[in-house]
This record gives C-alpha cells, sequence and structure tokens, in this order.
C-alpha cells in the first residue's frame, strides 16, 4: 500500500472533524429539547422561535434562513403552525435540507369541517397544532426524530434508539406523576388566552370552558369580555391562563371582576425561566395549575 | 321531474368532495388589496396667493390583485395585476408583477427571476406599498424612480456570499431600462433602439441580539436616461433597516436610504440645452441626491406612529430641491386584515425663481383580503 505523504496526512488530520455531529433546527424549542434527548452528543440544535415569543407570528428573518443553510435537518410542528417556515426554507437555499413535519401521526383536535375561512379567524386547517402540550404525544414525535436522525447518519441508529427509549421511561414515569397531581382536579373549568390547550385538557380533564379571544388570533372585544365575565361568575371558574406572550388586559379585567386567578403559563421550553426543558415545562405547568385551582 | 338514483347522488357527491380537495390543495395563494385614499392640500391656490385646504378627494390608490404559488419543486411564480387611481372610473388594469423565481437545482445554490418585477434596488422598493407604514413615497423616490418604483422587465441573479453567519447576499439584474424613462415621462424618440439597463444590490443582515436585527445595502443602477443622445445614468444608493422589537406588541423601526445619481446631460430639465460660451451644444455631467429617513414605533398590539424626513435635489437639476417633514398614524384593528394611515406632510419645494410649501393631509384605508406572502425583513 502507498504511503500518504506527511503534508497530506497532517491536513486531513485538521480538516477532518472529529465527530461529524447531526446539525439539527427545529422551529419552536420543546422540539430542540426532544431532539437533544435522542441524539445527546451526536447532533448540534438550534431552534428559530424562542420560547416566549408567539410561534404563530415569526418574522421572516435572514439570520434564521442561515440556521437553516447549514442545517442537516429542520423540524417543525406543522399543522401550519409554521406559515413562515417555508419562505426560511426557500431562502436558505439548502437544498438538501430534510424537513420533518412531527403531526404527521399525531391524533388531530379540533380539525375544522365544512368551510373554512377567516370568519373562523385564523383557524388552522389541518387541527390544532399545539399537540406536544400532551405528553402522551411525545412518544409519536421521538420515533419521528429516530427516524430522521437515522436517514441522515444511519451508523448511529441505535444509539438514538437506546437514547429515546430511556426517555420514554423518564417520561413515563414523570406522565404517572403529574397524572396523580392533576387528575383530582379533572372536570373544573377554566379559561384560557387562546385555543393553545386543548390537548393539554384531553389529557388532565379540565375543561376549557372558553377562550379570551373569542376566535383564535382575534382580540377581545368589550362585548366578549362581559360574556366572559357572567359566564366565570356563573359557572365559578377560578383560573385564567394566559401564554407568556399574549397581553394580560383583559384577562385581568376578568379576573378583577370575578375574583378569579390569572396564572401565566408556558407552551414552550423557555416560555418562563423555571421552564428549562420540557420536562421542566410541563412539571411548571401542572403544579402552577394545581396550585391555583387548588387554591 | 326525474329522479335522480340515491347511489348516483352519492357518486357526485364524492367526486364534488374530491374535485373540492384538489383546487384547495392545488389553487395558488390568491390576494386582493385595495388602497382607498382621501385627501387634501393647501397649495392648490397659492399661485392667487391664497392658502387654503381643497375639498378632501376620495381617490382609489390602487387595488392589488396577486397570485402566487409553486411551480413545481423547484420554482415559484407570483403574479401581481394593479388596478391605479386616482380616478376610480380611468383607472385601468395593468401588469405590476409577473415573474418566475427559480429557487433550487442551480449551481452554486444561485437563485434566478425572469419576468416583470420590482427591481432589488434599495430597500423600500422591494416593498408593496400597501405595506410600507406611510401614505406618501419619499420624494427622492418619487423623483428619481418614480411613484410605482423601479419595477421592469428583466432577469436577476443573486448569490449568497460565504461570509460565516451573515447573511450575505449579491443580485444582479440585467433590465429593459424603461422603468426610470417613463416615470420621468421622457418621450422615447430614439427609434425604439434597446436602452438596456444593469443593475445590483450587496446587502448583508446583521442579527444583533434577540430583539434587534440590522440590514444594510449599497445598491446601483445605470441605464439610459435619454433615449435620444443614449446619455447614460448611474444611481448609487446606500440603504439600512434597524429593527428593535421586544414583544409581539412593541416595535421600533429606523430606515433610511440616500442615492447618488450621476448623468451625462444635453439639456436640463425644462429642456434647454446645454451651450458654451460659444453657443455650441456642452454635455454636462450633473450630481444630484437625494434621500429619507423614517421611524415608525408601534406601541401597542393595534396602533403605531412614526416620522420621515425627506430631502431630495432634480434629477437634472441641483437647484431643484425639495424637502419634507411628515408624521404618520397607523391602525390595524385586527391583525393586518383592515389598516388606517392617517399622515400628516410639510413640503417645501424651491427652485431658483421661486420657493413654495404645502401642508397636505391623507387618510388611507386598505383591507387584505386572502393571504399575501409576508415581506421579509
Amino acid at each position: 500500500m502507498k504511503r500518504l505523504p506527511g503534508i497530506l496526512v497532517l491536513l486531513l488530520a485538521v480538516t477532518t472533524p472529529l465527530s461529524a455531529s447531526t446539525r439539527v433546527v427545529t422551529s419552536i424549542p420543546d422540539l430542540a429539547d426532544l431532539v437533544r434527548q435522542v441524539g445527546k452528543d451526536r447532533v448540534d440544535v438550534e431552534y428559530i422561535v424562542r420560547g416566549d415569543q408567539n410561534p404563530h407570528y415569526v418574522e421572516v428573518k435572514p439570520s434564521y434562513m442561515m440556521k437553516l443553510k447549514s442545517a442537516d435537518v429542520f423540524f417543525i410542528v406543522g399543522m401550519d403552525l409554521e406559515l413562515w417556515s417555508q419562505q426560511l426554507i426557500d431562502g436558505s437555499r439548502n437544498t438538501s435540507l430534510l424537513v420533518v413535519d412531527l403531526s404527521r401521526e399525531i391524533k388531530k383536535l379540533e380539525v375544522p369541517v365544512g368551510t373554512v375561512d377567516a370568519r373562523e379567524g385564523d383557524v388552522h386547517r389541518y387541527g390544532n397544532p399545539h399537540y406536544w402540550l400532551d405528553p402522551r404525544n411525545i412518544r409519536t414525535m421521538l420515533e419521528e426524530i429516530v427516524v430522521a436522525l437515522a436517514r441522515i447518519s444511519p451508523s448511529d441508529e441505535e444509539f438514538f434508539r437506546a437514547n429515546a427509549a430511556a426517555y420514554e421511561r423518564l417520561l413515563d414515569q414523570k406522565i404517572q406523576e403529574w397524572e396523580e397531581q392533576i387528575h383530582p382536579m379533572a372536570g373544573q373549568k377554566i379559561l384560557t388566552f387562546h385555543r393553545s390547550w386543548s390537548y393539554f385538557a384531553a389529557w388532565t380533564g379540565i375543561v376549557v370552558a372558553d377562550q379570551i379571544e373569542p376566535k383564535p388570533g382575534i382580540p377581545p372585544s368589550p362585548s366578549h369580555t362581559a360574556d366572559l365575565i357572567s359566564l366565570v361568575r356563573r359557572t365559578g371558574i377560578k383560573v385564567i391562563i394566559v401564554e407568556p406572550y399574549y397581553d394580560t388586559g383583559a384577562a385581568d379585567q376578568i379576573a378583577r371582576s370575578t375574583g378569579a386567578t390569572v396564572v401565566r403559563l408556558p407552551v414552550s421550553v423557555g416560555g418562563v425561566p423555571e421552564a428549562k426543558d420540557y420536562i421542566s415545562m410541563i412539571s411548571y405547568n401542572v403544579r402552577m395549575l394545581f396550585t391555583a385551582l387548588h387554591g | 321531474m326525474r329522479h335522480v338514483p340515491s347511489s348516483a347522488c352519492l357518486w357526485i357527491l364524492v367526486l364534488a368532495g374530491a374535485t373540492t380537495a384538489a383546487q384547495t390543495t392545488l389553487n395558488p395563494d390568491i390576494s386582493v388589496i385595495p388602497r382607498f385614499l382621501i385627501v387634501t392640500d393647501d397649495g392648490g391656490r397659492l399661485a392667487e396667493g391664497k392658502r387654503e385646504f381643497s375639498q378632501p378627494d376620495f381617490q382609489l390608490q390602487e387595488l392589488e390583485f396577486g397570485v402566487q404559488a409553486y411551480l413545481n419543486p423547484y420554482a415559484r411564480a407570483d403574479v401581481f395585476l394593479s388596478l391605479k387611481g386616482p380616478d376610480i372610473e380611468a383607472a385601468s388594469l395593468g401588469l405590476e408583477e409577473a415573474f418566475v423565481t427559480v429557487l433550487r437545482g442551480l449551481p452554486l445554490d444561485l437563485n434566478l427571476r425572469a419576468g416583470k418585477y420590482r427591481v432589488e434596488f434599495g430597500k423600500l422598493n422591494m416593498v408593496h406599498p400597501h405595506a410600507q407604514p406611510f401614505v406618501t413615497q419619499p420624494l427622492v423616490q418619487e423623483r428619481f424612480i418614480g411613484t410605482e418604483g423601479l419595477n421592469d422587465l428583466g432577469i436577476s441573479a443573486s448569490l449568497l456570499l460565504p461570509t460565516g453567519d451573515v447573511y450575505t447576499r449579491f443580485t444582479a439584474d440585467l433590465l429593459r431600462g424603461r422603468s426610470v424613462v417613463e416615470a420621468a415621462g421622457i418621450e422615447d424618440t430614439s427609434g425604439a433602439k434597446p436602452l438596456y439597463a444593469v443593475s445590483g444590490r450587496l446587502s448583508s443582515f446583521f442579527s444583533l441580539g434577540d430583539f434587534s436585527d440590522l440590514e444594510t445595502g449599497l445598491s446601483w443602477y445605470t441605464g439610459i436616461h435619454d433615449p435620444y443622445h443614449r446619455d447614460r445614468f448611474w444611481y448609487w444608493n446606500i440603504d439600512f433597516k434597524y429593527k428593535y422589537r421586544p414583544s409581539a406588541y412593541t416595535s421600533l423601526v429606523l430606515q433610511g436610504e440616500a442615492l447618488l445619481n450621476v448623468r451625462q446631460a444635453m439639456q436640463d430639465r425644462d429642456l434647454s440645452p446645454f451651450l458654451d460660451a460659444s453657443g455650441r451644444p456642452d454635455p454636462q455631467d450633473l450630481t444630484t441626491s437625494g434621500l429619507y429617513v423614517y421611524a415608525d414605533y408601534q406601541f401597542v398590539k393595534i396602533f403605531s406612529i412614526g416620522s420621515r424626513y425627506d430631502w431630495s435635489e432634480d434629477p437634472y437639476s441641483v437647484e431643484n430641491r425639495a424637502w419634507a417633514l411628515s408624521a404618520f398614524f397607523g391602525f390595524y384593528p385586527v391583525e393586518e386584515t383592515i389598516c388606517v394611515r392617517l399622515q400628516y406632510q410639510y413640503t417645501q419645494t424651491s427652485t431658483p425663481t421661486q420657493s413654495r410649501s404645502v401642508n397636505s393631509i391623507g387618510l388611507q384605508f386598505l383591507f387584505s383580503l386572502g393571504p399575501h406572502k409576508a415581506h421579509p425583513f
């Protein structure tokens, strides 16, 4: 066998990375956390939307395109949550980018029937996209993540599968703990600002009586606020949930008139400082909601 | 009356459903955005020595009809038809833009655009007027480019430059070259010889943290401004846009552009020929310029206020100057589907022989029907 010249060996050693990580971008930080749990140190993960930002409305910035330009995989929630994502994908000019919609195998809620138009506000034609707030859906999402990462790095598939399985076991344990805490509250009614909590409610058994937005994305009118005040008084609702990126003005007004409590709960990792990862976010939400409903 | 068998009804329903689903999937995004304006100013009777506001005039500024979709996995198409005002009875439908953009499949990840389109010259030129926060165009744009913007038939290629994490984009265009000539109302007596123009832009985007971003750009354009004498002109333009957006409900935009015009001319704006001391034609190099800068502050979700300063010379004269100061207010009651803008503008123009000032007030109303692709940063 011919020996490589010494200088070439040195060049190869300098230019070849020790471990070629799979470069991943996710639309929201929750997906980034799940990818980290699966890929560990074999993935480099970035996300587009901060946890305290509204994922529905994201400005199409060239800096986001740059993130996607060098990425191997782009994980999105799908179901039209990220209407801005296609412009970023096109702008990145990354022809080998694998775009993975994690909603494909999710059992979808609130899928509209009949004519879908702006009379219903910013309704999502494929259904409510906030499915990651039901931790039982995470197993399905992890499987999609494993398959996608293994497509980029087939030799790491077993590693990814083992990590996903370990995370699922941890999650199952946490789900049991959360359910023990929150299930006694099943049947209690709450108000929410946006229709972000349908999957969370389906899991916990808590009932979302109405939203402060009369329709998704439509600001509350005085008459709708007045209707909500009478609803809260009539049904004894104790808690109003507002996502970190929405104004609490209308919620505060309802709370002042009824004695209900406004609770800011994150829908994404990083939405509040305590929500450092997916598990701590759900733990925070369960704990805060339990306290508010119990008190 | 003949009865249709129930099984046939079922098939009709199934087929109708399938057809509807297919149309929903394959139909392009269609949008209609009309802009209306009520305007008044006090400049109508200045020649008589009187300063009084005119009767408010109701105008159609424009109705923009947009159709946008992917043609195939590699390319998308955008078509915008425009019904221009101000006279709604005399308005005629014109082609605002119709272009195809090849997004994938080219070497060096090039993007290629062909058709009729708003040229990447400066920052404001690429933004459709309904998405601009003010009612009137900056003076520098009106005087040097035309109220319709630099919009021409052509071919454009753009490339992302390898500048690390900084987004740097280079665009070059070969254009028919009639946009500036037509906007200036210059009659082409050259026997329809091709004019051609070449344009380019180099822009960089800097993320200054979670809440702030800055984009800077350098553009140039060269073409024929006098079709008869084949006199050439060059535009050089620098632009910046800074945006601070600490929350979904508040943002501050600072944006400005400065344009330098260099052109060789046989005659001045009033068609008086440039002559030397002995009375022979003496073509002159003219250098004039203009600029605008504005700030727009969204202080709650549905309201914004802003101000713009304009200063501009004339393409053919440094002595014909104008400046303007305007204040504008925007109201977006339900996202951006409905918008009301109010603008007051003070404009002063001066020539070697006279100076005049005009106050104008415009109230703009527009609504946005259907999905219109968001303008990027």
